[in-house]
């Protein structure tokens, strides 16, 4: 019986720390902030994206200097800092300043993790109208934009002229055909993802998400089963039963083997991003690049934009600072020295406008295409449509289901993520 | 024990009801050593841990009252840390309790109780094992225990997107989202397809590679045959090679338009084309044959091992009985293989459940098929690392991993409990 004792003591002392614990918590709501806030830091951190560190470097300093706070530069994989940040901010050793891709604003703005700015609309007008708009969440600006990219046109000189090079999908469709006759691949393109194929869309009046009055993405407006998405989708299918488009390229590793075809110099022009303007170089491949073609409607086809842009940490504790830097990084000035740096397109635009870089074939060819594409949607709904839009292009492609039907299951689909995923 | 008995409170009771305090029993026990550890330990615990408790258990209940100041799911964690600590502490808190108890008996059994060398000495010697893993098992249930306990949790809270720091708080939300997965369509309908293909995928795929594995090592382990060495080498090759290497190379390989399968191999023997990547039924095919290929060399080479014990006597006397060359592989090798390889066997069925690399690093679930938001082949982890990573569901991707936890650890204990195997220990 004694023995009971013992269980019935330690339980005893369980409820106790239970009892005595569970009510209290932090002593005082906001100790902790006020105390951080006050001891300014004298650092600032920014990630850069990786290799693109030397862009900034001398705007660190001059900044520096001036505003006698020490700038320190890391190098981080952009697409990938948000990821890092969602530990790094609250562990407290986060970035002040951080590089990420305008479609992921969405998401970081619906987490808290960026600081609102104070951008005076004089300086919004800085910049190109999309690069500016992928900063800007119901009606707050977010960051500043720091560089633009957009897909174009690859093609292989030895195969093709510049001369011959077709100027429509159609012409590109019949110069497919003879080069399938030869044995080589004409016009190669992922558009069974719909981050490429979305160029044939907007051409034919399909939309991911409409607009709303105010120029907001509106969740509620799926435009991906409308008639123009459907013959876009047929359009496109055409390329693949016709053979066109190898089987081999659709899927995961389409891209990997739609490259190996381009620096093989199997294929006469890929539809690719400026990523690739290093690796085909590396391959030894000598090609051009252009904007994408017209499409047989005369509409001139689309494309994604994506921009890059700096933003601050809502984590930051000298985010007037970085407010400040970010600014002074994405001036004219200082846009034009990176992008003399780096290569990438600038998002002002008098420079993107200016002959410096008209003059750069490479950067031209993104700035013109720039004029026709438009904005990834930057609203976090957009998540919910890569899956769903990818998988109903390739059933299409691969003849398993026809466009309308899969269009429509693509919509309900992602109608139904979309309800699913925002339950409060 | 009649001197226990005895009117009033006996000295264990006292002993015990005052090491309520630890230590004080222990000096009431006239072990003035022990008693002072056990304080000073309690103190240094107390005073150590007050603060993880306080934060700890009130962010365990409320997940955070304020933002951007809490963050839910770092209370979480604080919180499932203050629990295993207090369970540690309980349980040094009972054995205080208990040790107490007991020597106060021996104080009412008209015994001394052992002083502190003498305690320390028993301790040594009879709590030898206990002394030597636990270390281990601390180590175990901070590395392993934590984790299991934080995503078990996590899939009681609403923890996605919209329920994200600095900017929101996550919530309690019971069985809420498990209730989800079975009443929300997309999540319905595909989980039942990708949960069917799952088990198919695990037996079938497991089964082969066993059977594989076993046939081979039969083959090679016959007396006839020479080159053993050779052929043991070259099978188990395959194995050698890192498997996502092997994937990848075949993913290549299966390629539709420019794979070595199709232009080479089916192209010789007059085949058309096969839709290997493309089409989700070749794709599970050939998901099949590559398993078979990375899973039999490990069977094999266990099976090799167990041949080797089977005693030759057994042989010979079927042989005078006259037993043909498949009764004896039947009655003999057999039963031998499957009772000392079950342990194996079970965790290749669990291992293939899930299977994650091949299935992501070869097609990554795909090809996508009409109406579902799981790819052809995605098995139940694929699925819920795309649910995860593309979409941010952490907590409908921490409830499906319960459930599929559950699935492997009911499947895994029927089969242990079925086998003869863990008997015999």
């Amino acid at each position: 019986m004694k023995k009971h004792w013992i269980k019935a003591l330690t339980l005893a002392a369980t409820a106790g720390v239970f009892m005595t614990f569970t009510g209290c918590g932090p002593s005082s709501s906001s100790d902790g902030a006020s105390s951080s806030s006050s001891k300014k830091s004298s650092t600032l951190l920014v990630w850069e994206d990786k290799d693109k560190g030397s862009g900034i470097k001398a705007a660190a300093a001059a900044f520096g200097k001036e505003n006698n706070v020490k700038v320190k530069i890391v190098e981080k994989e952009y697409a990938g800092q948000l990821e890092k940040l969602r530990l790094d901010g609250p562990a407290g050793t986060g970035p002040d300043v951080i590089t990420i891709p305008g479609d992921q604003i969405g998401t970081a703005v619906t987490e808290g993790l960026l600081k609102p700015l104070t951008v005076s609309k004089a300086t919004q007008k800085l910049y190109t109208d999309s690069a500016m708009e992928s900063q800007i969440v119901k009606g707050k600006v977010y960051g500043l934009p720091k560089a633009v990219e957009t897909t174009i046109l690859y093609y292989n000189k030895k195969l093709v002229s510049e001369a011959d090079l077709p100027k429509t999908t159609e012409e590109w469709y019949t110069f497919s055909k003879e080069q399938r006759a030869k044995g080589k691949y004409g016009l190669l393109a992922l558009w069974d993802q719909i981050y490429y194929a979305q160029g044939v869309f907007s051409g034919y009046g399909g939309y991911i998400f409409g607009k709303d009055s105010k120029g907001n993405f509106d969740a509620k407006d799926i435009g991906l089963n409308n008639s123009g998405s459907v013959d876009a989708a047929n359009y496109v299918s055409k390329f693949y039963k016709e053979g066109l488009f190898p089987k081999g390229i659709i899927g995961d590793k389409g891209i990997n083997v739609l490259d190996s075809l381009f620096t093989e110099g199997k294929a006469a022009a890929v539809i690719s991003g400026p990523w690739n303007f290093e690796p085909y170089k590396k391959a030894g491949i000598d090609y051009g690049v252009v904007e994408l073609p017209e499409l047989e409607n005369g509409k001139h086809m689309g494309s994604f934009i994506g921009v890059k842009s700096y933003n601050v940490s809502s984590y930051s504790k000298n985010a007037d600072l970085a407010e400040k830097f970010v600014k002074y990084l994405t001036n004219a000035k200082n846009s034009k020295v990176r992008y003399q740096k780096t290569s990438e397109v600038p998002a002002v635009k008098s420079l993107a406008e200016s002959d410096l870089v008209k003059k750069d074939v490479n950067a031209s060819a993104v700035a013109l295409q720039s004029q026709h594409a438009e904005l990834t949607p930057n609203i976090t709904e957009m998540d919910q449509v890569w899956t769903p839009a990818n998988n109903a292009l390739q059933v299409v492609d691969t003849g398993k289901s026809t466009a309308k039907k899969a269009l429509d299951s693509a919509v309900s689909q992602i109608n139904s993520a979309i309800k699913a995923a925002d339950n409060k | 024990m009649p001197q226990a008995e005895k009117k009033g409170l006996s000295h264990a009771t006292l002993a015990t009801i005052l090491s309520i305090i630890p230590g004080v029993g222990q000096f009431f026990n006239r072990q003035i050593l022990k008693g002072c550890l056990f304080l000073l330990i309690a103190i240094l615990y107390v005073g150590g841990f007050a603060n993880l408790f306080n934060m700890g258990f009130w962010g365990l209940f409320t997940l955070g009252t304020e933002v951007p100041r809490d963050n839910s799911i770092f209370l979480l964690a604080e919180g499932l840390i203050a629990v295993l600590v207090l369970g540690i502490g309980l349980l040094f808190y009972y054995l205080n309790l208990r040790d107490a108890y007991k020597n106060g008996e021996a104080v009412d059994n008209g015994l001394k109780p052992a002083g502190f060398v003498r305690s320390f000495k028993d301790m040594t010697e009879n709590s030898y094992p206990y002394l030597l893993v636990s270390p281990g098992v601390l180590l175990l249930i901070f590395t392993v225990i934590f984790p299991i306990l934080f995503s078990f949790a996590l899939a009681f809270t609403n923890y996605n997107l919209y329920h994200t720091a600095p900017a929101h708080l996550a919530d309690w939300v019971g069985f809420n989202t498990f209730k989800q997965i079975f009443t929300v369509d997309i999540w319905r309908s595909t989980f039942f397809d990708v949960l069917g293909w799952t088990v198919i995928w695990t037996l079938v795929a497991s089964t082969l590679s066993i059977a594989i594995g076993i046939f081979l090592a039969i083959v090679v382990h016959q007396k006839d045959l020479k080159f053993k060495k050779f052929w043991r080498t070259v099978l188990v090759l395959p194995w050698a090679v890192p498997g996502f290497v092997t994937i990848l190379i075949f993913a290549g390989m299966f390629n539709d338009s420019f794979g070595a399968i199709n232009n080479v191999l089916l192209h010789s023997l007059g085949i058309k084309a096969i839709p290997w990547m493309t089409d989700a039924n070749w794709t599970k095919v050939a998901l099949l044959f590559i398993q078979s290929w990375l899973g039999f060399p490990y069977i094999f080479v266990v099976t090799t091992g167990v041949l080797q014990s089977i005693p030759e006597d057994l042989y010979e006397a079927a042989l005078m009985d006259g037993a043909t060359a498949w009764e004896k592989f039947r009655n003999i090798t057999l039963p031998f293989i499957l009772t000392q390889m079950a342990p194996i066997i079970i965790t290749q069925y669990t291992f293939n459940f899930n299977n994650f690399n091949i299935i992501y690093l070869f097609n990554n679930g795909g090809p996508a098929v009409a109406n579902s938001t799981a790819g052809g082949t995605d098995i139940l982890v694929s699925w819920i690392y795309k649910l995860t990573m593309q979409s941010s569901q952490y907590a409908l991707a921490a409830a499906l991993t319960i459930l599929l936890s559950f699935f492997v650890i009911l499947i895994a204990l029927i089969q242990f409990r079925r086998t003869n195997s863990f008997k015999e220990g």
